[in-house]
């Protein structure tokens, strides 16, 4: 019979708990190393990537077409440039992106929100109105039409992608806050004196940290996804630019033959998103939070 | 206080009146700062500066802004979106010819995502943490998560390699005379007349295209569906009935379906907004001609009066499929019907 130990007994920690029960999740492990592995790739590109001057408008037409093979384990494009050197370039787009819309679209969606679910009357009236507003706007449709109204490129396909984004995180912050903002904890801040601000920043912020980092990382893989979905339909990155989604889009005229030039970066953006995705359903198992 | 049905709805209605002019305001400004003068774009690079004056003048462009809004609502609300700057013909008609492709593609999604999902959820949550369970979730997440355009190729793929004759492009085989009106839904047309060769067809065509659109849909309401069914398998009242003896098939069927499809079916409603987007994936992939391929190529030839007219369309077809969820979730919760005002 084992005893009980008391003389060992270790408290956990909440942060341990977390990693316990993160750990012990194997779609969020997972999901954690292949997101580790798209941001290093990604990092260190010029390093992995077997044929780096393929990024640009280099041409080889001698081995244009060319099936996977061990000198070309994705094969080559219709330019005869390595497929995997352009699908782990690829990744770099795909995060810069993801860097862009989000860096701008959670800071804005998640100060929006707050503002409407801690003040309530006209401020909470005109911000969830104009959110709703927007989200009754087709997304795609919508940054297609912005995309082309700018130059598409990289630049505005953000742009057009983040006018749209924030509006999610804003209305999961606005449904958070608010019930927060009912705490006694946060009518005691009031009467002891706290400004606005401070209830804001120190005390509604902190607990809504999960809820945003939950949805930021679900929201990678859906920003991801969008991204090659427009460069697919010809509005995203300029060519010679290593994209994934504009790759797909190239290959998919050497279709049913040159099936490579298509499922090589096609499965890369499968993985990024499938990665970003399980992270983030593990995360929210782990702060156990409603996103 | 306490609002009848009606009122709610009237509510509603007047919410997607304003959706729909915030759009339009919107669309209008973004096509009114765009670099370039549509009079010039429908002319072409040839035309004379007299000629483009006067384009102008029969386009309207020369009215003060507001001007130029108001008249474009007040003919929009008539149906009348201007003329095509490449083709020169009418938008409304040119989208009314391609509009019924698109619905029966995006009607058929919509049947195959319920008649997938909600089994599928009902199925992972009853048998919730067996290998069912797990199957159904890893199947929900690579429909969440994986690309539409790579689905959609993926089964052109497949087709091209293991079924010879199975069509891969286009709504019919256009060989076949196809049926005359009265819908324009060739499934429907084609049972009107008899037709049961173009029928085939269609239906045929149809499979892989809604295939590769309902996947994200499928994935996202599977989802939704297993976790509300665990959550009210919880409540009290299940545990009643369980404790009375009522037999499993009848407490999932009879009590927790309907339960669980509040949240299924709101989502639903958002999820059109996606589903509206891929279709112009699915449609380019497809070589489908409908709606969505009108929008991407007016789009890319920065043909602006259909494009608007494109924005505001898909934007109606949004807000009127959440007026209809709206009904549906009405009629199966009675607590919404008599939700307190305000």
């Amino acid at each position: 019979m084992s005893a009980v130990s008391n003389d060992h007994q270790t408290i956990l920690s909440a942060r341990y708990m977390a990693w316990y029960r993160f750990s012990r999740n194997p779609s969020a492990v997972i999901g954690g190393l292949m997101v580790l592995s798209v941001i290093l790739v990604a990092v260190f590109a010029p390093l992995i990537a077997p044929y780096p001057e393929d990024v640009g408008a280099t041409v080889d037409f001698r081995n244009r077409h060319m099936g996977p093979d061990a000198a070309h384990w994705m094969g080559t494009d219709k330019v005869g440039r390595d497929i995997l050197t352009r699908v782990i370039f690829g990744f770099r787009i795909s995060l810069l992106l993801v860097i862009g819309v989000l860096g701008v679209a959670v800071p804005v969606g998640t100060a929006l929100g707050m503002l409407a679910g801690y003040f309530s009357g006209m401020t909470e009236r005109i911000i969830t109105g104009f959110t709703n507003v927007m989200l009754a706007i087709p997304p795609l449709v919508m940054a297609l039409a912005i995309g082309n109204v700018l130059e598409p490129n990289l630049v505005n396909a953000m742009l057009a992608i983040t006018l749209l984004w924030w509006t999610w995180h804003a209305r999961l912050i606005y449904r958070v806050s608010k019930s927060i903002a009912t705490e006694d904890f946060v009518e005691a801040a009031r009467l002891a004196g706290a400004s606005h601000w401070h209830v804001l920043t120190r005390e509604i912020l902190p607990n809504c940290v999960s809820v945003i980092s939950v949805k930021t990382t679900l929201d990678a893989a859906f920003v991801i996804l969008f991204g090659a979905t427009l460069s697919f339909l010809g509005l995203g990155v300029k060519p010679p630019t290593p994209d994934l989604g504009s790759m797909v889009a190239d290959g998919r005229q050497f279709l049913p033959e040159m099936w490579w030039e298509v499922l090589g970066p096609g499965f890369a953006i499968f993985y990024a998103t499938l990665g970003f995705n399980l992270l983030g359903d593990g995360l929210r198992d782990m702060f156990d939070v409603e996103v | 206080m306490q609002t009848n049905p009606a009122q709610l709805m009237l509510k509603r209605l007047v919410g997607f009146a304003g959706v729909m002019f915030v759009l339009s305001a919107m669309i209008f400004i973004l096509a009114r700062i765009v670099p370039g003068d549509p009079a010039r774009i429908a002319l072409g690079p040839s035309a004379t500066q007299q000629q483009v004056e006067e384009m102008r003048l029969e386009m309207g462009l020369d009215a003060p802004l507001w001007q130029q809004y108001a008249d474009y609502v007040w003919r929009g609300v008539q149906g009348d979106f201007g003329k095509s700057l490449i083709s020169g013909r009418q938008v409304s008609d040119e989208i009314a010819a391609l509009l019924p492709a698109t619905l029966e593609l995006v009607i058929v999604t919509v049947l195959l995502i319920i008649a997938v999902s909600i089994p599928l959820g009902v199925m992972t949550a009853r048998y919730r943490n067996s290998w069912i369970d797990n199957a159904g979730r890893f199947f929900s997440i690579v429909g969440v998560t994986m690309p539409s355009f790579l689905f959609a190729i993926l089964l052109q793929l497949i087709a091209a390699n293991f079924l010879s004759d199975w069509p891969v492009l286009g709504r019919v085989n256009y060989s076949l005379d196809l049926p005359d009106g009265p819908t324009g839904l060739l499934l429907v047309d084609s049972v009107v007349h008899g037709d049961w060769q173009v029928f085939r067809s269609a239906l045929q065509h149809l499979i892989f295209p809604s295939m590769a659109l309902a996947m994200a849909g499928i994935g996202q309401i599977t989802r939704i569906t297993r976790s509300a069914m665990i959550e009210h398998q919880r409540r009290d009242h299940v545990l009643t009935l369980k404790s009375f003896g009522v037999p499993d098939r009848v407490i999932v069927f009879r009590y927790l379906l309907k339960l669980s499809s509040i949240a299924p079916l709101t989502i639903m409603g958002l999820e059109f907004a996606s589903l509206i987007g891929n279709a112009f994936v699915v449609e380019l992939v497809f070589s489908w001609g409908g709606f969505a391929s009108y929008g991407l190529e007016s789009i890319l030839q920065k043909d602006l009066n259909a494009v608007m007219a494109v924005v505001l369309v898909s934007g109606f077809f949004f807000v009127v499929a959440n007026l209809v969820i709206d009904i549906v979730l009405m009629v199966i919760d009675p607590r919404l019907r008599f939700k307190e005002a305000n």
